[in-house]
């Protein structure tokens, strides 16, 4: 009863129903705004689907060549060196996974905190979890000079008697990955479960019916039903709380144990963790972007939300900012020769340029949203979004770039070159993504139909 | 025509008419001999440490024998497993190697085994045998004898063999109208004229560096790759340790056109026009004479001139004044009157190779070419179409000839144009002797018995002089026979073991100098191009050697090629940078090299090195870097005027293992220099004071017995490479390519890193091997524990355990770890080194690592374990000095120690608690094992501001 309690909100009603437009605010108009690409495929224009499933196929082929490519002649196709041993790889898999952090942070923290108007974005974020977390842990695996060895990280029973080697980061990044990539499965999964019976329940024709009934596992909508939902549900985001923090908190680790200048810092995982909230976010304003115009969701996706979510990069911007003040000072402070040289690199170095289009990218460009105007354009929302997540990539790619480039040895200081096979591995992946996307789109409801309800009837008796 | 008659006569079987039988039965003799051709030579070898009951497989046998350098003997002792030859080392016992090596002895163990060597005779119609090239050759023979040999040409290297020149001259007699030309692409002519000068005959000098105080180079690059390196880079560094009285401390002045090895390990440089180098000589002697220098000089030269003078002069009795190649006969002459002044320890000798001047042999040599007066040429194991200069046109010279043939170890530029190639026998496949640069013999003994079809110089001279089956062995033997004595066979056994012949080396005769009369060289306007032989590859023999295309050149750490070295002003004027190719002409002669600038360099010269550019060295050596040859004249080898240089618009990038990045004033961190002055004084101040941070980590203890260390002193390297090529051979380190290296990604598990001033002048060197730091920040970051410690203190990779996430390399801070990218060693090998012969020069002791796989030093684990076997054997631990890592065995100065910390009495213990004595980044807490020896410097105090 206690997750019900934490439900009574006393707010108005009339708060909670401004996220939905006048001609969606009945339960029937939410399912059938949702639900119509889906059971009624045939009044539905499906022409730009096909024109960008076609191209995200060809980017997943062309990801699937440069990834095998990679794994016949080694890891040296890339552009990495002895000095930079790491490069786009590892800069893409903190970038996927920090862009895997926000669908969960959306579900779990934002429900916590009772902003209702995630109900309408939270589906497609989760399922942009789901894939963004597992493209990412795709890179850690082709990264490895032996990837068919990568099982060695897993405590398995074997005949030498070998484990893991605890102290290491990279053994928390994988359990890390791990159990948010389960989590993240199993959230989606039966947050997903009402709205398949709804699904099922419309469905016309036979198949459907059955595949929708299958998933729904019997779902009802009775009383018991969605008791035993909500206090699962509730249950799972607290738990997802400390799960995606520490999720990235570990990739900071990865850094940040370490004797570099420029990543043994402890501002490293909180850091992170607001950087990755903060792409994740951009990510899902994109996302929001795409399916609203694309599935005519525009009452069910507001403008407001669009202006909410500007605020909330607005904020992580302005964190990032900070984050970014405080490295340079700790430098410069600490008084280390090697971390301020690291500082002046960074600054007038071979990459500095690059630093100066990043700063601009996840600072500046967002400090646009100071203008309500701004705000409430979803094309300088989506451009804004976009620049964003080129900026958190540089950042990524940066992170790696300057600290390995500029060791503590000047003999071994040597710049990356990317290949051609860092460039289609990147994009490659990021076809991949819009490819599992789309498929979501098209056969799963893009936006959660009882949330929305739900918040349609909040603070409502029955 | 009757010779061409009778060459196809002579020929042997053509490939097209070999029916199916005799083809299978080639096959099967094949096999057959390629089973047998590993092993020991036929006739008895005499091993050097060990003399086991039987040959125990596993156990490594190490024989004396004697490596060839520019015609000059180098005693090295070679280990050999299982009847392959696999790795040199020096022996102790040789004035040459002192127990050292240099890049070129430990490379030509590479060489041995390389796949473009030839494995046949060629003949006028390809692949032809021993027997038809004797046939063809006997009839040629029978012609010359009637003649007197008048028609009969030999071209030889440098001879020091005294079984090589007594079988040539018996040839000669025999002969009397035969000529025997030799030449060197790198002589010393104007050195042997010079002492013709001042002592009316060809003494060679030989300066006793080590009893200097104060040595003065005008452009002699003592201190760089040649014969002598080692030698005197032992005792230019035996003169420079702080334990000695600091009065007798050696002070090393340099005078250069373009840094060399020995300015960058001089305490004052000048940079000066070469042709100035003689007036600043002549200055020189004046002052030492009293009188008042007159000749024009500019005034750094002239501030330098006075200074180095007097010190030269308050040090009479202990100073030495030498003179490079570059330099003309005159200045040559000159220095022996100043040394002659000031009582130089100096021998004088008389001249290991007797021969004349070797630019007038090659211009004789044409001379008779092109007045048809040869009709049979036999060139031994030299190269001239290459590397003679092309003024002299022996490519359009040679089709011409009735009959030449070319031995040596590659179908090279001159044998492609030469009717017969004759595959010689390598030097660890033959019999032989030689002598080294101070008169001392000693034989060359095979390690192996021949890879191919191929025979030695004494074969072949044998075979024109018509003998039918001659032995090398028999050959040698039959020379020293007279000189033993007594009783032969045990004489040959202990010269075998000894890898030297007692009482060989030539004894010094007293010469006095006589004064010269030289004028000063007017101030020149023209620029000039300085040449100077390749540190790693020589003249271009070597050009075929992968390891030392490799090996980053000492100053500049290019690999794979040559550049041109031009000032920055020069550079400025010319409008181009680093890796712009340029146009270098002089009268037809047209080359493309690629442009480094160099803040070392004096204005208006251009500087590069011989030996590149090679076109049919082989599948390592074709094609790299840029070929100067063709400038070269023949009455001025070194130093080249009319030369015009015009930018091209292209650019190239230099493949180089650093200098990517602008030192930021670290060299004072991480390289201090001391001068004997605050040495003397009583040195403070970090990193020497510095006091070991507080730590919350308990030490380091267990109750092993060992804890390994490596003490590397900064102050006696000279930057010569020996380590890293010791290294590469001793750990199967692969070859990664000029690609590679572009990409950063060279796999020398040691390399030496150069520090400079903010001027770009070289401030030393630091070999930096693995630190094997007690906390070692590659350990704990690695998730599947490949990266370990173990009892001992080694931080040890396991290779078969690493997946290779590089976490160890990116937290490692002093980037000492290597990454197989590709399988360097694994199927993905550069060029032809994944063919066969070269997987028997690896190291059965040693992994050859997988792709994707972590690698590093590993303090030679195989040695230690080697030596622990061998202790516990005996129930005892193991000694100081017992433990030799590859890099300390290499190294000519002796600049490495390595050893056991739990043992009190270790050298590692006493240099551990010296007064430079000081950790790299010790203050990151990883606690390294390998720690340095601050750089000693030793300024003199008259000079306002010393080499900073």
């Amino acid at each position: 009863m206690s997750s019900l309690a934490l439900d009574r909100v006393e707010t108005p009603s009339q708060d909670t129903r401004r996220w939905v437009l006048e001609n969606g605010q009945s339960d029937e108009a939410v399912n059938r705004i949702v639900s119509a690409p889906l059971l009624q495929r045939h009044k539905w224009t499906w022409r730009t689907w096909w024109i960008a499933f076609a191209v995200s196929g060809a980017m997943t082929v062309m990801m699937i060549v440069s990834a095998s490519w990679l794994l016949i002649r080694g890891v040296g196709v890339w552009g990495n060196n002895t000095t930079v041993v790491w490069g786009f790889g590892i800069a893409n898999y903190v970038w996927w996974i920090g862009i895997g952090n926000a669908g969960t942070l959306i579900s779990s923290m934002l429900l916590l905190m009772r902003q209702h108007w995630r109900a309408s974005i939270n589906r497609f974020a989760e399922a942009m979890t789901l894939f963004a977390a597992s493209i990412a842990g795709l890179f850690p695996i082709l990264h490895l000079g032996r990837p068919l060895y990568f099982y060695w990280l897993t405590p398995y029973p074997n005949t030498m008697l070998l484990w893991p080697q605890w102290r290491s980061a990279l053994i928390w990044d994988f359990w890390a990955i791990l159990s948010y990539l389960l989590f993240s499965i199993v959230f989606w999964y039966v947050g997903l479960i009402p709205d398949l019976a709804t699904l099922r329940d419309r469905a016309r024709s036979a198949l459907p019916r059955k595949i929708y009934g299958a998933f729904a596992l019997g779902w009802r909508g009775s009383a018991r039903h969605w008791h035993f939902y909500e206090v699962y549900h509730k249950a799972m985001a607290a738990l997802a709380v400390p799960l995606v923090v520490s999720l990235h908190s570990v990739v900071g680790l990865d850094f940040a144990a370490s004797l570099m200048p420029g990543w043994a810092e402890t501002i490293f995982p909180p850091y992170f963790v607001v950087g990755a909230m903060y792409s994740g976010f951009a990510m899902v304003v994109v996302l929001a972007a795409l399916v609203r115009w694309g599935f005519r969701m525009q009452p069910i996706i507001t403008v407001n939300h669009f202006d909410v979510m500007a605020k909330v990069m607005l904020m992580a911007s302005i964190v990032m900012g900070l984050s970014y003040a405080t490295e340079w000072f700790d430098a410069w402070y600490g008084g280390d020769h090697a971390e301020r040289s690291m500082l002046t690199f960074m600054f007038s170095g071979s990459y500095s340029p690059i630093y100066f289009i990043m700063l601009f990218c996840n600072v500046l460009a967002p400090q646009a949203f100071w203008l309500a105007a701004a705000r409430r354009s979803v094309a300088a929302v989506f451009v804004i979004a976009v620049i964003i997540n080129v900026g958190m990539w540089l950042e990524r790619l940066l992170i790696i770039l300057n600290t390995l480039s500029h060791t503590h040895l000047p003999s071994m200081r040597h710049l990356f070159f990317p290949t051609i096979w860092d460039w289609t591995l990147l994009f490659g992946s990021l076809g991949f993504f819009a490819f599992m996307f789309l498929i979501f789109v098209r056969l799963v409801p893009s936006v959660s139909m009882h949330e929305v309800r739900h918040i349609l009837h909040e603070g409502e008796r029955p | 025509m009757s010779s061409m008659t009778s060459r196809r006569d002579a020929a042997p079987l053509s490939a097209f008419d070999i029916d199916r039988r005799a083809a299978l039965k080639l096959l099967a003799s094949g096999m057959a001999l390629s089973l047998a051709s590993c092993g020991k030579p036929p006739e008895e070898i005499v091993p050097y440490v060990d003399q086991p009951e039987r040959v125990v497989p596993g156990i490594p046998l190490k024989f004396a024998t004697t490596l060839d350098m520019a015609g000059y003997g180098r005693g090295v002792i070679v280990t050999s497993v299982e009847g392959r030859p696999i790795k040199v080392e020096g022996n102790p016992r040789h004035s040459a190697s002192l127990g050292a090596t240099d890049v070129f002895a430990e490379a030509s163990v590479l060489s041995l085994y390389d796949p473009d060597r030839s494995k046949a005779p060629r003949g006028p119609k390809g692949i032809a045998s021993w027997d038809a090239f004797g046939d063809a050759l006997r009839t040629q023979m029978e012609k010359e004898k009637k003649r007197q040999g008048a028609g009969l040409r030999l071209v030889s290297g440098r001879m020091t063999s005294p079984t090589l020149l007594r079988q040539i001259n018996a040839l000669l007699k025999a002969f009397p109208q035969a000529r025997w030309y030799r030449y060197e692409p790198i002589s010393d002519d104007n050195e042997r004229e010079g002492a013709v000068m001042a002592f009316g005959r060809p003494l060679t000098t030989l300066p006793r560096i080590g009893e200097a105080s104060v040595a003065l180079s005008l452009d002699d690059d003592f201190l760089g790759a040649g014969p002598r390196q080692i030698a005197n880079g032992r005792a230019f560094i035996s003169a420079r340790r702080a334990e000695n009285d600091p009065d007798r401390f050696l002070r090393l002045y340099a005078a250069e056109p373009a840094l060399s090895l020995t300015g960058a390990n001089a305490d004052h440089w000048l940079a000066i026009r070469p042709e100035l180098i003689r007036n600043l000589a002549i200055a020189i002697s004046a002052i030492l004479r009293g009188e008042k220098p007159n000749a024009p000089l500019p005034p750094a030269a002239q501030r330098f001139a006075t200074v180095a003078a007097a010190d030269l002069k308050s040090k009479t009795g202990k100073a030495i004044v030498t003179a490079g190649r570059t330099q003309p006969p005159d200045v040559h002459a000159l220095c022996h009157t100043i040394n002659g002044m000031l009582h130089a320890p100096i021998d004088y000798i008389e001249p290991v190779d007797p021969a004349g001047k070797h630019g007038e042999a090659l211009h004789a040599f044409a001379d008779d070419l092109s007045n048809n007066r040869v009709e049979t040429l036999l060139i031994l194991d030299r190269n001239p179409v290459y590397d003679a200069p092309h003024e002299l046109g022996f490519n359009g010279l040679f089709p011409k000839l009735p009959f030449s043939a070319h031995l040596g170890l590659y179908d090279d530029e001159t044998a492609a144009i030469c009717h017969w190639h004759l595959p010689l026998s390598h030097t660890l496949e033959s019999w032989s002797d030689l002598r080294a640069h101070d008169g001392t013999a000693s034989i060359v003994q095979p390690l192996i018995r021949p890879l191919y079809d191929t025979r030695t110089a004494h074969q072949v001279i044998a075979l024109i002089s018509g003998a039918l089956s001659p032995s090398s062995y028999d050959l040698v033997r039959e020379t020293w026979q007279p000189q033993a004595g007594g009783d032969f066979e045990s004489w040959w056994r202990q010269v075998l073991h000894d890898g030297v012949i007692a009482e060989t080396r030539h004894v010094a005769v007293s010469a006095q100098p006589k004064a010269v009369d030289i004028k000063p060289a007017p101030n020149p306007t023209e620029a000039v191009l300085v040449l100077a032989p390749d540190p790693s590859i020589w003249d271009g023999r070597d050009a075929n050697n992968a390891w030392l295309q490799e090996c980053p050149k000492p100053l500049s750490k290019e690999t794979w090629g040559n550049t041109l070295s031009i000032s920055p002003r020069d550079a400025q004027q010319l409008g181009c940078q680093t890796g712009d190719v340029v146009a270098l002409t002089r009268k037809n002669a047209k080359v493309e090299a690629v442009v480094r600038v160099d803040a070392n360099q004096a204005d208006s010269v251009y500087a590069t090195t011989l030996g590149h550019g090679r076109r049919k060295a082989g599948a390592i050596g074709n094609g790299i870097g840029f070929d100067v040859y063709p400038l070269r004249a023949i009455d001025e080898p070194w130093l080249i005027g009319g030369v015009t240089i015009a930018k091209t618009g292209k650019s190239r990038d230099i493949p180089t293992t650093q200098g990517q990045f602008r030192l930021e004033g670290e060299t004072t961190e991480f390289l201090p220099r001391v001068s004997l002055a605050a040495l003397a004084a009583g040195l403070k101040g970090p990193p020497f004071a510095e006091e070991p941070k507080p730590t919350l980590y308990p030490p380091v203890h267990n109750d092993d017995p060992y804890a390994w260390a490596m003490v590397i002193d900064t102050a006696a390297c000279i930057g010569c490479n020996a380590c890293v090529i010791a290294c590469q051979a001793e750990n199967n380190v692969p070859v990664v390519g000029p690609d590679q290296i572009l990409r950063s990604r060279v796999m020398h598990w040691l390399r030496v890193d150069t520090y400079t001033d903010a001027n770009g002048g070289i401030q030393g060197f630091q070999p930096v091997p693995c630190m094997h730091c007690e906390h070692a920040p590659c350990e704990p970051v690695c998730p599947v524990a490949a990266s370990v410690h173990d009892r001992e203190g080694l931080n040890v990779q396991v290779y078969n355990r690493c997946i290779g996430t590089r976490f160890c390399q990116s937290n490692c801070p002093y980037k000492v770890r290597r990454f197989n990218w590709f399988g360097y060693a694994d199927d993905e090998e550069y060029a032809n080194l994944g063919e066969p012969p070269i997987k028997a020069q690896h190291n059965p002791d040693v992994t050859v690592r997988a792709r994707g796989v972590m690698e590093k030093c590993t303090y030679c684990v195989q040695r230690i374990s080697r030596a622990r076997r061998e202790a516990e054997k005996e129930n005892r631990t193991i000694k100081d000095g017992e433990v030799v890592t590859a890099c300390q065995a290499a190294c000519p100065t002796r600049a490495i120690s390595f050893g056991n910390l739990k043992d009190t009495g270790a050298h590692v213990n006493a240099l551990r608690q010296h007064k430079q004595h000081y950790e790299l980044l010790g203050h990151l807490g990883t606690r390294p094992r390998t720690t340095y020896l601050a750089r000693l410097t030793n300024p003199n105090p008259d000079f306002d501001e010393a080499k900073s």
